[in-house]
């Protein structure tokens, strides 16, 4: 196995809730121009290119065909990946297995979604179609029956029962997810690629409505557009190409459950806050990483959280602290960006969702904290030596990991 | 670069499968494993392959990961033509993180979608969906006639090729549109849909999947007397159809390019036994196997009239049928190999093809020929 | 001539009149719990390898990867293992009654079913709690048998 470093990373200049500025095609060039630009390198550098994002949500059937050109893949090997929530990491993933099996020596990942085009509220809604088991469950009209009553809205209603889950076992207070969506909003006012950037305090949240108790509004992510790109490259790349300084892929993991549930609705094996793939998936990464005690070894976290009582509870689902320490790792102030445990120093999901790259911001973001290349305020001070980053998704029910470092893997 | 073979396949193609796509994978995936003598524990990774417009819902594979047994499994979905699928996890394989790797690709383009309108949804959304000038079958019948007049060939000549590729279906059990003796002037007087394209040139709607199994060198001997090795990979992604001279195709020379590279080929139409193309639309096959360097540039009438094509010649082209046969969105790909493994261990019937040890398989995505892949597998070790 | 080349975009608004699809399902399981509802009984099927109590059920066992078709009968009462209170309709707005739903886990099944829980403050319910459906009084054979569940008091 090769050693794979990601070299640089492009954002589009902003992301926020209506890019009316650019269309599609538009918004992705950006991102991919934003990589080049801070890598040095052109596209004829590039071998490869890994695509992704929500097809549904804008209503664009296999996108990079008309892409082509504006994510500079023309004439290229293109792959395109699409898991869901998992989108950005598996689309990054993709890249990383193109150039750790030695085929392609540069791989440019990249991954967006323009929500303001499309209904995403349609489009996660038609996730459960047309499976009958599912759909009764979300208390869809089948056989002619009404289904029993399904609480809250959305995918809130959904997430509110893992909330109450979570604080159930926990021992954590709703709070503490309070307190979570606090400091990942306050992070978020320092970051310029962040979606919600409002200075927020644990009693603005509060004002918030309750929507599906445990989860008020001011729990909930945006919808947003944006675009995010990663290029890769193999240890010779990395030498011929950069100065040294880039994040080392380390460890990668990945895990499935059923529908509906990840734990969650019909087959819930587990309950709805256990997440068993993420320990799965987060097990294989530690191990490939050669990390034995992840609460010492990882340095910082950045999470897939659409909701904020999700970064307390992959916390511990992902092994970077014990079952219920996560909300005394809060109250202790470990979680901020310069306590012990920095976790989504960028504001996280929860404040920046275009979905498609949600999830390859979060590693993207740890590749820039290892690399210091942090633009804006959010640059965590302590010298970060392996990171974690997360994405999740699927009808609850995927998890994806990442390790990155600031040395490569010791063969 | 480590050893990757594929050491099973097992497919379903119908017009109407009758069945819920879940428990069309389950049955197939639970006969699969039973015939490999494996469990879905013997699985490292999992490479779905479907489309949210083909399932009819976000996230295709959220339901697709029980009934091919990924559940608490690595898993990962591809959404492309199934060659693409079957790249990725055989470089899943070449990273050394993973031994096995299970394929898995599908659609029910007979039953539940309608294929062309599909197609629609893959146009520029600010252009060619607004005008509503184009889809698929008419698109195709522009590159045909592209072909056609940069190269004097005629209309009979696509008859001739549906008529062969309809007539190996009808051979090939898991094909469900062969026609039996049916000659090229039954083509021709099939409906035309867009001049010069008629209803027996095109692919026919399609319910289906396909599962590939595949395994690093020494699993693989583990699983099978039999392994077929994949020898090389490449796939290209054109222009978005307005500037390109569409009478060839460059992707799918260049993919091949890549493809014979890596596996050492340099001349491909005597090292190569047979092919296995997606040619949705009988005029496809000669751009396509003129771009893989099997014959010369528009030799598509020489090539029917000498039937330097057919199944007994010394390049047969899709002995299966091709996309003729059936053509399931995703799985129409990973049929083609899953086609190059049954004839390369032997297995392929009525359609098999003598002394064949290496062959290539083709799939595409896109209206005229956007983006090509290609594989190339042999029993050959090497 | 020529013709002076700017940044132009503009947003225009189309409709994607997405295809119909005749989707196919396995409605096996819901059909057994539906058919039995019209007795006022909860059937699921159990995976003879593994034991699980699916409900309703799938055709085939997610962990064990066979066919399943073992019809057991499941109780009408059970334990709430998560469950979120309403207080918003789907827009955000403040709603006047507060709705309780809860995930919960029959007797006798594996899986967990969500419904709505009345005759208790909000504030007062908890996980772990012990709840009974109560039928509605001709149940027709349909999910909405089950009118609500109560908490068991004892």
């Amino acid at each position: 196995m090769r050693n794979v470093a990601i070299i640089g990373v492009g954002y589009t200049p902003v992301f926020v809730s209506k890019r009316k500025d650019v269309n599609i095609v538009e918004m992705m060039s950006e991102s991919v121009d934003a990589a080049f630009r801070n890598t040095g390198l052109t596209p004829d550098d590039i071998d490869a290119v890994t695509f992704g994002n929500m097809q549904t949500f804008e209503g664009l059937n296999l996108p990079h065909l008309w892409a082509s050109e504006h994510i500079r893949a023309l004439d290229k090997p293109v792959l395109r990946v699409s898991t869901g929530g998992t989108v950005g990491m598996s689309v990054l993933q993709a890249a990383y297995y193109y150039v750790a099996s030695g085929v392609y020596d540069v791989v440019m990942a990249t991954s967006w979604e323009k929500q303001s085009e499309g209904d995403s509220q349609v489009g996660l809604a038609g996730i459960v179609l047309p499976e009958a088991i599912a759909m009764v469950q979300h208390g869809m009209d089948l056989f002619g029956i009404k289904g029993l009553g399904f609480g809250g809205g959305g995918s809130t209603g959904a997430a509110s029962y893992q909330a109450m889950s979570y604080l159930h076992h926990s021992g954590a207070s709703p709070e503490h997810i309070d307190k979570m969506a606090a400091l990942e909003r306050s992070n978020a006012v320092l970051n310029p690629y962040a979606h919600l950037r409002k200075k927020t305090t644990v009693e603005d949240i509060q004002a918030t409505q309750m929507v599906a108790y445990p989860l008020r509004f001011g729990h909930t992510c945006p919808t947003t557009d944006g675009a995010t790109t990663c290029i890769v490259a193999s240890e010779d790349m990395v030498k011929k190409l950069t100065d040294g300084n880039v994040a080392w892929i380390t460890g990668v993991g990945y895990a499935a459950s059923d529908p509906c549930t990840a734990n969650f609705l019909e087959g819930q094996i587990t309950d709805p806050a256990e997440q068993m793939p993420a320990k799965i998936a987060v097990e294989k990464a530690y191990k490939q990483a050669g990390i034995k005690d992840p609460c010492k070894e990882i340095d910082m976290c950045e999470l897939y959280n659409g909701f904020a009582h999700q970064s307390l509870m992959w916390l511990e689902k992902l092994g970077v602290c014990k079952e219920g320490e996560a909300h005394q790792m809060l109250d202790a102030g470990a979680l901020e960006i310069d306590g012990e445990m920095p976790t989504n120093a960028s504001g996280g999901v929860f404040s920046t969702n275009a979905i498609g790259s949600s999830a390859m911001n979060r590693p993207a973001e740890c590749a820039l904290q290892i690399m210091r290349k942090i633009e804006g305020e959010h640059q965590i001070p302590k010298k970060i030596r392996k990171a974690l980053s997360h994405g999740w998704g699927g009808l609850f029910q995927y998890v994806a990991v990442m390790i990155l470092a600031d040395e490569p893997a010791k063969s | 670069m480590r050893k990757v073979a594929i050491v099973g396949q097992k497919q379903i193609n119908a017009a109407d499968v009758g069945k819920s796509r879940e428990r069309m994978l389950f049955e197939l995936c639970r006969d699969f494993y039973k015939e490999m003598g494996i469990t879905r524990h013997d699985i490292d990774t999992f490479v779905l392959c479907s489309n949210d417009f083909y399932s009819g819902h976000t996230i295709s594979n959220v339901f697709e990961d029980c009934p091919v047994g990924a559940y608490m499994k690595d898993e990962t979905k591809v959404e492309a033509d199934g060659v693409m699928a079957a790249t990725y996890a055989f470089i899943r394989i070449l990273s050394g993180l993973y031994d096995t790797a299970v394929v898995v690709a599908s659609s029910q383009g007979g039953s539940v979608m309608r294929p062309y309108l599909q197609m629609d949804y893959s146009l520029n959304p600010t252009y060619d969906r607004q005008v509503d000038l184009l889809n698929e079958v008419n698109a195709a019948a522009l590159q045909a006639r592209a072909y056609m007049d940069e190269f004097g060939v005629s209309e009979e000549v696509l008859d001739k090729i549906a008529a062969r590729n309809l007539r190996n279906a009808a051979r090939n059990p898991y094909a469900f549109n062969g026609k039996t003796d049916v000659t090229p002037a039954d083509v021709a007087n099939s409906d035309v849909l867009y001049e010069p394209i008629k209803a027996m040139h095109c692919y026919p709607f399609t319910d289906g999947a396909c599962v590939l199994l595949l395994a690093a060198e020494d699993r693989a001997k583990e699983l099978t007397d039999a392994p077929v090795w994949i020898k090389g990979v490449g796939d290209l992604l054109e222009t978005y159809y307005p500037e390109r001279d569409v009478s060839r195709s460059k992707s799918v020379k260049s993919s091949a390019e890549r493809a014979y590279k890596m596996a050492g080929i340099s001349d491909p139409a005597s090292e190569l036994d047979l092919v296995e193309v997606s040619a949705k639309f009988s005029y496809q096959e000669p751009i396509i196997c003129e771009a893989l360097g099997l014959f010369p540039e528009g030799s598509a009438g020489d090539v029917a009239d000498r039937g330097l094509a057919d199944m007994d010649s010394a390049m047969p082209v899709s002995p299966s049928g091709g996309a003729l046969g059936a053509y399931a969105f995703c799985a129409g790909g990973l049929v083609r190999i899953a086609e190059c493994y049954r004839q390369l261990t032997g297995g392929a019937g009525d359609t098999q093809v003598a002394d064949a040890h290496t062959a290539l398989a083709h799939g595409q995505d896109g209206l005229f020929l956007q983006h090509n892949a290609v594989m190339v597998v042999s029993t050959e070790e090497g | 001539m020529t013709f002076e080349m700017g940044p132009e975009t503009r947003q225009v608004e189309a409709m994607w009149d997405v295809s119909t699809y005749n989707y196919r399902m396995d409605g096996t399981g819901i059909r057994l719990l539906t058919e039995g509802m019209k007795e006022k009984k909860l059937r699921g099927i159990r995976c003879g390898e593994c034991g699980m109590v699916y409900m309703p059920g799938p055709s085939y066992c997610r962990k064990c990867f066979v066919d399943i078709d073992e019809v057991v009968e499941v109780k009408d009462t059970g334990t709430v293992m998560s469950y979120c209170v309403t207080m918003a309709d789907v827009r955000g707005n403040p709603i006047e009654e507060f709705r309780i739903s809860a995930m919960i886990q029959f007797d006798g099944a594996d899986t967990w079913f969500v419904g709505t829980v009345t005759g208790v403050e909000w504030q007062d319910f908890k996980v772990g709690m012990r709840v009974k459906a109560v039928w509605v009084d001709e149940p027709a054979g349909s999910l909405s048998d089950i009118d609500r569940f109560e908490v068991i008091t004892d």
